[in-house]
């Protein structure tokens, strides 16, 4: 636990760094200081997509392996992703409130597509919660994990298939539509929060393993542990 | 003013809540392992 106490501790420093910048980068002339919301909005969806992308990647090692530890990764990766979407959907809000004039749009291809994305992992987890059985809560969603990961590119590229009111990316493989200085602190942000990705990653993916372990000690101590027969019981 | 007062808030509430969750993490560990 010492091991992820620091990377948690690294990674507050790095976020912390990466919000310094993100108060002292210059400001988008339109939208003025609500442009600093997108140092958070865009890094975490970013980080959404890979959470999502990691679980279909687990699923598919856990259907070919069938070995407890990747269905473990696909439910922590997935709980992450589900954490980082509502807080992408959250700031997102925030800044069409402000820039908009309207914090939701079931029109726009990118909002809609990213709530019911959202629906579905929220989905994934219940689904593990429905049967007690590690075996079968594994398949399913290790099916479902591979199944819903469809959606990433779909929420990605839903700005060019569908010219809605959510905007294209400002980062293109062309250059950034941004100045320098606000761009090295995007990317900083990207960087910090997907490091504050993996640190949380890891410490769901210990607390699984102990549960797991906690709950193969009380097994094998159930069955060391039997009640006495009532012949075995003497008087007092 | 106003703006910059609401995005601060915006960053504080999104961090608290990752950090909440890795502090809930946390916890669920400690009281596994004792």
């Amino acid at each position: 636990m010492m091991r992820v106490r620091m990377l948690l501790g690294t990674a507050a420093v790095a976020v912390a760094f990466g919000m310094w910048l993100a108060f002292t980068s210059p400001t988008d002339d339109l939208q003025g200081e609500f442009s600093r919301i997108l140092h958070i909005h865009a890094p975490v969806m970013w980080v959404a997509f890979l959470a999502f992308g990691v679980t279909a990647l687990a699923s598919i090692m856990w259907l070919v392996r069938k070995t407890a530890r990747w269905d473990r990764l696909g439910e922590a990766s997935a709980e992450s992703g589900v954490l980082f979407t509502a807080i992408g959907l959250f700031t997102g809000m925030v800044w069409g409130q402000a820039v908009w004039g309207r914090a939701w749009d079931w029109g726009d291809a990118r909002l809609a597509s990213t709530a019911v994305m959202f629906f579905v992992y929220v989905g994934y987890l219940a689904l593990r919660r429905a049967t007690p059985d590690p075996e079968m809560k594994a398949r399913r969603s290790a099916i479902l994990g591979v199944v819903a990961v469809v959606q990433v590119p779909l929420v990605y590229f839903s700005v060019y298939l569908f010219r809605t009111l959510h905007q294209t990316p400002s980062i293109r493989p062309d250059g950034a539509a941004m100045p320098q200085e606000m761009l090295v602190a995007l990317l900083v942000n990207f960087a910090a929060i997907t490091y504050l990705f993996v640190a949380l990653l890891v410490t769901r993916l210990q607390v699984a393993k102990a549960e797991a372990d906690a709950t193969t000690d009380s097994r094998l101590a159930g069955d060391a542990v039997k009640p006495p027969r009532l012949s075995e019981v003497k008087d007092v | 003013m106003s703006d910059l007062v609401l995005v601060i808030g915006t960053f504080a509430i999104c961090y608290a809540v990752i950090f909440g969750y890795a502090a809930y993490l946390h916890m669920r560990y400690r009281r596994v392992k004792g």
